[in-house]
């Protein structure tokens, strides 16, 4: 118990001075601590003071992990507080009786909102609205709002403005000064790169041409030459300071082999009822 | 479309009551003499597959009742609440998961806010309204014996149903068949007003020898232990001079039949306490069991199970719920009943694990469950309602909107219409028109109007108002004003997304209306904060093939593009293809869904053959008028 407490401290102290391979090393220490004391898991008859630690160990441990942009690491370490922040949530609960668990060092509300977080990073919106719809009952049992919790608030806010397809909101969001912490900061890159595609991808609709200065802005670019750049990844063409983007060759040859396409399905479908008619009768 | 069904049935239902009655009556003497031989058609009426033909019965009853006794509203309730017993108890609410019959303030509650029109009272009420014995011959079992003495004592009524019960029991046994079990099921429900201790204490002392340990665990539950020593002197006599009384070995359908009615006694008198160590030492009997004949019964006993742990404190919102508790417990059953291919209770048990994952959102849980547990085919009607009603609600969390719209289609479509289920009809409802709207889909202004639907579903309604409008001022004071329903509806996170389909539906409209408009007059129009913002939107909502149109970044404008002949297209094509499939899956789902009476093929073998001799003739016959035709075809070619 004791050394397993200067672990936790040491394993802060690590992460703190970014020194991960000696976190990494601390951490695999001190989980093999928590197994021999069982403690992995809570359990009814785990007592209160090794729940905390357990718990400061593992959100260390997904706090490092996403210091180290370690998803899959960092989803592990996530599942494995679950469990912990179950008990928090029923203790939480209007009328519960305080349990013995500390649980004001819980970091639950910071990490489940970089988990949040990196869900909308992956794309992954279907998971990110299971987790979403728990914290929006729990809180509304509370009388409250998820949006009260703003480690929570910022992913929410982000998905919406995703979402609905405002994405200079997102841009401005994702600037330093409007980030909860600094490890929220780590996802502002990969959701830049995010909403720039998107953004692609709409103008490739939308526009027939844009100037380049324009597509500047639009895309959030430093200069017009990164515009350039970006437009060559993406195959658009440039001449005379305008991009213009491929129009796909969709109007005329494909509605040959629709039509032929869609003769088959006709014909098809009505020898499927001259049959079913047939076993009908 | 059913929604047209359901307003037509209702407004039928004054009109046509006096021929209703005339079918109920019908139905009911039918069933006293088809009690004897092999009950054909009553009980082919009476499966609770056969949900359309129930409901009808149901619905007729309703339409009866309506004009003549509104008082008794309340006792009808509760008796009706049996009829489909305990499940619709628990389709009732989803969250509360309210008792109904016992606590008639919650049910009041409720129907304050749920029962919208005129309630109009149910099969029952007839019964309660004019005397007590009529319960029981409603109750679809006994025949016209009871009918012909109206003034019997209750508790000797009941007593004499539980019995005539047994015989049903052991007919189903003897004859392997699941609808007499089926029958005793729904007679539960007449029987749960008189269910008291005395009653069912007086059933099992004549119905087991003092030395049962059935029995004793039996009384144990209902405090009745020295109910052998009070019983009366012949039985008492028959039980000192043999030990076994009963000629027979009861049943072991027998002992979980009245196991259950120990149940519901224990859950109507909301002894849950005694209910929840009642109900577990009565699943562990039950693991030791292992007969078809016991599948439906068994399930039931599992449902009540799980309704005695959500009365528990800590309630469900709380992951630390004691319905946590009984997953474990249940996922062994719902092992077991695989293994077994007992459908009833695998049915019954996923559905409560579903509802038990939900009620602590626990969704990603209730995710695996499904996908690897397929669900049974064969399951009941309301099974199965319940089922795709949960199935959606998922798929709606995890916005697989197009597969939550079909389940949820399915769980209104199959949802019973009686009174019981209506808090599951509504809930459905909801939850469908939400998915509706997400869709993009402005949901048809019939539904909101069904009697049975009109206040619950108001807040719906003006919600879809908003939205078809495209009105974002007024669709954020709706969610706002009215967010305590949604919230306990569990549909306010669904709601909170539908704001870019309002906004979608907006630039939808203003595409539609005009050819050209500029991006500063869309963000006016739909109240968004900057041009910007407008611009990224309507470049979005081009690319998600909401609109077909252009942007001009200079200039600053939206043009439209023409649009196209939807008849050109293969659309239309496609549609009626949906439908004519639809209509030929219920064509196929109805066949399926008849029932062949055993060796009855037998009888119509000779027939049969004689079908065939005919046939063969006539085959010869067209033979040779073929060989007719074609001559004469080749007179008309020569010609």
């Amino acid at each position: 118990m004791s050394d397993l407490q200067s672990l936790v401290s040491e394993l802060h102290g690590a992460i703190e001075r970014k020194q991960f391979d000696v976190a990494n090393d601390l951490l695999s220490r001190s989980k093999r601590a928590l197994l021999l004391q069982n403690a992995l898991i809570p359990t009814s008859s785990t007592p209160p003071q090794l729940v905390v630690l357990a718990r400061q160990v593992l959100e260390l441990g997904a706090l490092a992990s996403i210091r180290q942009t370690d998803a899959q690491l960092f989803t592990r370490y996530y599942q494995q507080l679950q469990p912990f922040y179950d008990l928090e949530r029923h203790a939480g609960l209007p009328g519960q009786s305080s349990s013995e668990v500390d649980f004001s060092t819980s970091q639950r509300s910071k990490i489940t909102g970089l988990y949040l977080l990196l869900l909308l990073s992956m794309g992954d919106s279907a998971n990110f609205h299971t987790v979403l719809e728990g914290l929006v009952e729990e809180a509304s049992l509370k009388g409250g709002r998820v949006e009260d919790d703003a480690c929570i608030k910022y992913p929410v806010e982000l998905e919406r403005n995703l979402m609905e397809g405002s994405y200079d909101k997102v841009w401005r969001e994702t600037k330093s000064e409007r980030v909860p912490s600094e490890d929220f900061g780590l996802f502002s890159n990969v959701l830049v790169g995010t909403i720039r595609n998107e953004i692609a991808g709409c103008s490739e609709k939308a526009y027939p041409s844009l100037p380049i200065s324009n597509a500047k802005n639009l895309l959030f670019l430093e200069s017009e030459g990164a515009v350039i750049e970006f437009a060559k990844q993406r195959g658009w063409i440039l001449r005379d300071g305008r991009i213009y983007f491929p129009v796909e060759p969709e109007a005329t040859a494909r509605s040959e082999k629709d039509i032929l396409l869609a003769s088959g399905t006709v014909i098809e479908n009505a020898l499927g009822y001259a049959r079913e008619l047939e076993t009908i009768v | 479309m059913p929604a047209e069904r359901r307003s037509l049935r209702s407004n039928n239902k004054s009109d046509t009551s006096s021929s209703a009655n005339g079918e109920k009556a019908n139905s009911n003497s039918q069933s006293s003499g088809a009690k004897d031989k092999a009950p054909t058609t009553r009980a082919a009426a009476n499966k609770a597959k056969s949900a359309p033909t129930k409901k009808d019965a149901k619905g007729a009853s309703n339409g009866s009742m309506k004009e003549d006794d509104q008082s008794h509203t309340n006792g009808s309730k509760s008796t009706e609440n049996g009829v489909n017993g305990s499940e619709d108890v628990e389709m009732g609410e989803d969250t509360a998961g309210a008792p109904t019959s016992s606590s008639n303030t919650s049910k009041d509650r409720k129907s304050n806010e749920k029962m919208t029109v005129v309630v109009p009272p149910t099969k029952g009420s007839r019964s309660s309204g004019k005397d007590k014995e009529d319960v029981t011959m409603e109750g679809v079992e006994d025949g016209d014996v009871e009918n012909t003495e109206p003034e019997v004592d209750p508790a000797t009524k009941a007593i004499q149903d539980i019995k005539s019960n047994f015989t049903l029991l052991e007919r189903a046994v003897a004859h392997f068949d699941p609808r007499f079990t089926l029958r005793v099921l729904r007679s539960i429900s007449s029987m749960r007003k008189h269910l008291t201790p005395e009653v069912l204490a007086e059933v099992i002392v004549e119905t087991y020898s003092a030395s049962s340990s059935t029995a004793s665990f039996l009384l144990e539950a209902l405090g009745q232990t020295n109910a052998f020593e009070n019983a009366p002197a012949s039985s008492q006599m028959e039980v000192d001079s043999d030990k076994k009384p009963i000629p027979k070995e009861t049943l072991a359908e027998v002992d979980v039949y009245l196991s259950i009615l120990v149940q519901i006694y224990l859950f109507d008198q909301r002894e849950i306490q005694k209910g929840v160590q009642f109900s577990t030492d009565l699943i562990e009997r039950l693991r030791a069991l292992n007969r078809r004949t016991l599948d439906s019964l068994a399930a039931r006993v599992y449902f009540y199970y799980s309704l005695f742990f959500e009365q528990v404190a800590p309630l469900p919102p709380s992951p630390a719920a004691a319905v946590t508790t009984i997953r474990q417990p249940l996922l062994a059953a719902l092992r077991t009943a695989v293994l077994r291919k007992d459908v009833d209770t695998q049915a019954t048990v996923m559905t409560l694990l579903l509802r038990n994952y939900l009620s602590t959102s626990h969704i990603s849980q209730a995710d695996l469950l499904i996908s690897h547990n397929p669900f049974p085919v064969a399951a009941s009607n309301n099974q199965i309602a319940r089922y795709m009603f949960y199935l959606g609600r998922i798929r709606a969390i995890q916005l697989q909107y197009t597969e939550a719209h079909s389940h949820l289609i399915g769980a209104t479509r199959k949802s019973p219409a009686s009174q019981v289920a209506r808090g599951f009809y509504q809930a459905s409802h909801k939850l469908l028109v939400v998915v509706e709207l997400l869709m993009g889909d402005i949901p048809d202004r019939a539904v909101f109007r069904q009697p049975a639907l009109e206040r619950a579903m108001h807040p719906y309604l003006l919600l879809s108002q908003a939205v078809s409008v495209a009105d974002l001022d007024g669709f954020l004071n709706i969610v706002n004003t009215h967010s305590e329903t949604f919230r306990k509806d569990g549909t306010y996170t669904l709601i909170l997304r539908l704001r870019q389909n309002v906004i979608k539906t907006g630039i939808r409209m203003m595409s539609l209306s005009y050819s050209r408009i500029s991006l500063r007059d869309i963000c006016l129009r739909l109240g968004l904060d900057s041009e910007e913002s407008a611009e990224y939107i309507v470049a979005k909502a081009i690319r998600d093939g909401v609109i077909e149109a252009t942007l001009d970044h200079e200039h600053g404008f939206m043009k439209s593009k023409e649009v196209g002949d939807i008849y050109a297209t293969r659309e239309p094509g496609e549609a009626f293809h949906e439908r004519i499939r639809a209509c030929l899956a219920l064509h196929d789902e109805s066949v399926k869904a008849m029932r062949f009476p055993m060796n009855q093929h037998r009888l119509e073998l000779k027939s049969a053959q004689e079908a065939r001799e005919r046939e063969r003739e006539l085959a010869k016959e067209i033979q040779e008028g073929d060989m007719d035709d074609e001559d004469a075809g080749g007179d008309f070619d020569a010609i």
